[in-house]
C-alpha cells in the first residue's frame, strides 16, 4: 500500500498546484466571452493594453473580457493558445497576431466555428471579421520620418528597425518612412530593417554595432515598442544624445528618461489601452450583429469617427485616428 | 526484452491526473470532443521534433539535434517556394500536394543527412555541429523566402492533412502516431536500434565491436531529419502558411520532453512511446492552463516544475519503488539508490 501511496503523490504533486492554482477563475461563464490575445505577455506595450481590456470590462459588464498572451515571442505559442481558446469555445477572438501568415488557418477554423474574430496590427489578415487598425500605417510612418528627417537637419546616414520581419505593420511604417526620405537627396539609408524582436538588450547590442560600423550615423527609426529604449540607451552611452536623432514607436514612460536626456528625440504611438478597448468594441457590436459603418463612434478617444474600409479578405479594415507624436515638450501629456 | 518501465507508469499517471485536473477545472468542456481533437492536432509538431531529440540523445557522445525547428521550416519553406515555381495550389492540387510533401520529406532527409555526416566523418560535437546547422537552415530559409512568410495555400490533400478527422482522430495526429510506431520499430526489432542504444551506451567498446559507427550515426541524425520534414508539413497544412522563424521556442520545448521521457541524455536509452505520452503531457498542462485563463508565464514555470519533478523521480528511482519487480529495466546504466 506504501507504494501506491507514494505513486498518488508523486503522480499528482504537479497536477495539484496548477488545480489550486487555477480553482480561483472558474465560474461558469453564460455572458459572450470576448478574449484579447497579445502578441507577448509582460511587456509595457500590452500591459496597458490590458488596462484597457480591464476598463472595457468594467464599462460592459455584458461580457467577459479577458487578455491573454505568450511567455515568449514565438507566432506558434501564440497559435496554441488561440487554438486552445477557440477549443475552449469562446463568443469572440481580439487578436493582435504576432505573425498574421501563420493564424490564418485557426482563424478560418475558429470563424467556421461562428467565432468573430478581430484582429489589431493584421491589415493583411484574409480570415478576420475585421481589423482595427489606429490610423493609416502609411501616414504614421511618414510623420514618424518627417519628425527625423526635422531633427536630422534633411541630411545623413539613417537606418530602421522592425520588431521582425514578419510584423506587417513595422515594415509598412519602415517603407513609407522611406519613401518619405527619398524627398530629401542627403538621406542616405544604411542597413535597414534590422530585426530587434522588442527586445531592448537586444536592440540595445544591435544598435551598439551600428554605430561602431558607422560613426557618422545621424537618425534611427525604430517601431517596436522596446526598441526605442535599446536604441536610446545605446546613444545614451555613447554619448551622442541630441547628436544622433531617434524617433520611433514608444511608450512615454518608460521612454520618460531618455526623452529627458535626449537621447529619444521623439517618440510615436497609439495608446495600446484604446485600442484593446476599441477591438473589444467591435468585437461586441458583431456579437450583436450589428454592423459596423463609416463615421461611426466606437466610444473610445481617438475612434471617434472611424474610417471603414474593405479588408484583405472578406472582412472590414477599420481606421481609427489615434496617432501621436511627443517629444520632450509634449510627453507628459500623455503619461502612461 | 523491456517490460514497461517506471517512467512509463509515472508518465500515465501524470497524463491522467492532468486529464482529471481539466475536466474538474472547466466543468467537463476540457474533456469535449472538440478540445481533445484541438490539442490532438496540435500536439505532432512539437511531439515529431521530440523523437528526432531523442534519436540523436540515444546516439550518445553528447548527442542532441538543435537543428529540428529550423529544419521544419525550412522544409516546408524550401519546398513551398520549389514547388509553386512549377504548379499552382489552385490549378493542381492534388499535384501540388504531392509534390509539396515529397519536396518537403527529400529536403529533411537531405538536412538530417547533412548533419550525420558532420557529425560522424567530420567528429564535430553534435551541439556545435547542429548548432552550425541550425543556423544554416534557419539563414537559407530567410534567403529563399526573403524573410516572408510563404503561402502554401490549402489545396484538398494538405488541408485534409491539416484539418480532418478520420474516426474522430485528426489525421496529423494518426500521422505523429504512425511516424512514432515507425521509429519504435526500428529502434526495438531491427540491428539498428540495438547499434544504436549500444554505441550510445559505450562508444569505444562500440568501434571495438565493429560497429559501423558513422552508418549508425548518419542513419539516426537522417531519420531525425526525416521527422523534422514531417513536422514541416504538418505545420504548412495547419496554418496554411509556413515562415523561417515559426516555433523558435520549439528548440528547448523538444528537448525538455525527451528529458521527462526518461531519455538519458548520456545516451543509450530512451523509448518513443514514453515520448509520445511526455509530448500529450506538455500539451495537456499548456493547454489546461489556457483554459483555466492563466498567465503563460505559469506556463513556465509549470514545465520547469514537472521537468525537476522528473529528475528527482530518476534520481531517487521513486519509480522503482511503483513496480519494484521492473527495477531492473534498464541493467546498463546503474541507478543511483537513495541512502537508506
Amino acid at each position: 500500500m506504501k507504494s501506491f501511496s507514494k505513486k498518488l503523490l508523486a503522480g499528482t504533486a504537479v497536477a495539484t498546484v496548477v488545480l489550486v492554482g487555477s480553482i480561483g477563475t472558474l465560474v461558469a461563464q453564460e455572458k459572450p466571452v470576448i478574449a484579447t490575445v497579445v502578441k507577448i505577455s509582460g511587456i509595457p506595450w500590452f500591459d496597458r493594453m490590458n488596462t484597457g481590456v480591464v476598463a472595457y470590462q468594467e464599462a460592459n459588464p455584458d461580457v467577459v473580457a479577458t487578455q491573454s498572451g505568450p511567455a515568449t515571442a514565438d507566432s506558434a505559442q501564440q497559435l496554441q493558445i488561440v487554438n486552445d481558446l477557440v477549443a475552449k469555445g469562446v463568443n469572440a477572438l481580439a487578436v493582435v497576431p504576432m505573425d498574421p501568415a501563420v493564424l490564418e488557418g485557426t482563424f478560418q477554423r475558429a470563424m467556421e466555428r461562428g467565432i468573430i474574430v478581430v484582429t489589431h496590427e493584421a491589415d493583411n489578415q484574409v480570415n478576420t471579421n475585421a481589423d482595427v487598425e489606429a490610423f493609416d500605417n502609411a501616414d504614421y510612418g511618414a510623420a514618424l520620418n518627417e519628425r527625423l528627417a526635422e531633427c536630422m537637419g534633411k541630411e545623413g546616414k539613417w537606418t530602421t528597425f522592425v520588431g521582425s520581419l514578419g510584423s506587417r505593420t513595422h515594415l509598412q511604417w519602415v517603407g513609407a518612412g522611406e519613401e518619405n526620405a527619398k524627398k530629401y537627396v542627403g538621406m542616405e539609408l544604411v542597413d535597414p530593417n534590422n530585426e530587434s524582436f522588442d527586445d531592448a538588450n537586444g536592440t540595445y547590442e544591435k544598435a551598439k554595432e551600428i554605430l561602431r560600423k558607422h560613426p557618422d550615423i545621424k537618425g534611427f527609426q525604430t517601431s517596436a515598442g522596446n526598441d526605442v529604449l535599446g536604441v536610446g540607451r545605446a546613444i545614451d552611452e555613447a554619448g551622442l544624445s541630441g547628436k544622433v536623432c531617434l524617433v520611433g514607436t514608444g511608450l512615454p514612460n518608460p521612454s520618460a528618461d531618455l526623452l529627458e536626456s535626449g537621447a529619444i528625440t521623439a517618440i510615436g504611438f497609439w495608446d495600446p489601452q484604446k485600442a484593446g478597448m476599441a477591438m473589444n468594441a467591435v468585437a461586441k457590436l458583431l456579437l450583436e450583429k450589428k454592423e459596423v459603418t463609416a463615421g461611426m463612434d466606437l466610444g473610445v478617444a481617438g475612434y471617434n469617427k472611424v474610417s471603414v474600409k474593405q479588408g484583405a479578405g472578406k472582412g472590414l479594415l477599420i481606421l481609427g485616428n489615434g496617432m501621436v507624436l511627443a517629444d520632450k515638450a509634449t510627453y507628459k501629456e500623455h503619461l502612461f | 526484452m523491456q517490460k514497461p518501465g517506471g517512467q512509463l507508469t509515472m508518465l500515465l499517471v501524470i497524463n491522467s491526473a492532468l486529464l482529471v485536473a481539466g475536466a474538474l477545472i472547466s466543468g467537463g468542456s476540457f474533456l469535449s470532443v472538440f478540445n481533445l481533437q484541438s490539442m490532438a492536432s496540435q500536439v505532432p509538431e512539437i511531439g515529431l521534433l521530440a523523437i528526432g531529440v531523442m534519436l540523436a540523445m540515444c546516439a550518445g557522445n553528447g548527442g542532441i539535434d538543435l537543428s529540428g525547428i529550423a529544419l521544419a521550416n525550412l522544409s516546408g519553406v524550401l519546398s513551398a517556394v520549389i514547388v509553386s515555381s512549377f504548379l499552382s495550389t489552385a490549378d493542381s492540387g492534388t499535384a501540388f500536394s504531392l509534390a509539396f510533401i515529397a519536396g518537403a520529406l527529400v529536403i529533411g532527409l537531405a538536412g538530417g543527412v547533412i548533419n550525420g555526416l558532420l557529425i560522424s566523418r567530420l567528429n564535430i560535437t553534435p551541439i556545435l555541429c547542429t548548432l552550425g546547422t541550425q543556423m544554416a537552415f534557419m539563414g537559407l530559409a530567410v534567403v529563399v523566402s526573403g524573410g516572408k512568410a510563404v503561402m502554401v495555400g490549402s489545396p484538398a490533400l494538405l488541408s485534409g492533412i491539416g484539418n480532418d478527422m478520420i474516426a474522430e482522430v485528426p489525421i496529423s495526429f494518426l500521422i505523429f502516431v504512425l511516424a512514432a510506431s515507425v521509429v519504435a520499430a526500428l529502434v526495438k526489432f531491427t540491428p539498428f536500434g540495438l547499434w544504436l542504444m549500444l554505441m550510445g551506451t559505450n562508444p569505444k567498446a562500440a568501434v571495438y565491436a565493429g560497429f559501423p559507427k558513422n552508418g549508425v550515426i548518419v542513419a539516426t541524425y537522417a531519420m531525425s531529419g526525416v521527422l523534422s520534414g514531417i513536422a514541416g508539413i504538418i505545420v504548412a497544412a495547419r496554418n496554411v502558411n509556413v515562415k523561417f522563424d515559426y516555433g523558435s521556442s520549439y528548440l528547448l520545448i523538444a528537448i525538455l520532453i525527451a528529458v521527462m521521457a526518461g531519455v538519458k541524455p548520456e545516451g543509450g536509452y530512451g523509448r518513443v512511446v514514453c515520448v509520445v505520452l511526455s509530448a500529450i503531457a506538455l500539451q495537456l498542462m499548456s493547454s489546461l492552463l489556457n483554459f483555466s485563463g492563466l498567465s503563460n508565464f505559469v506556463r513556465d514555470f509549470a514545465w520547469g516544475a514537472l521537468l525537476l519533478t522528473f529528475l528527482a523521480i530518476g534520481r531517487y528511482d521513486i519509480a522503482g519503488f511503483l513496480s519494484p519487480d521492473r527495477r531492473s529495466q534498464n541493467p546498463s546504466v546503474p541507478v543511483p539508490q537513495a541512502p537508506k
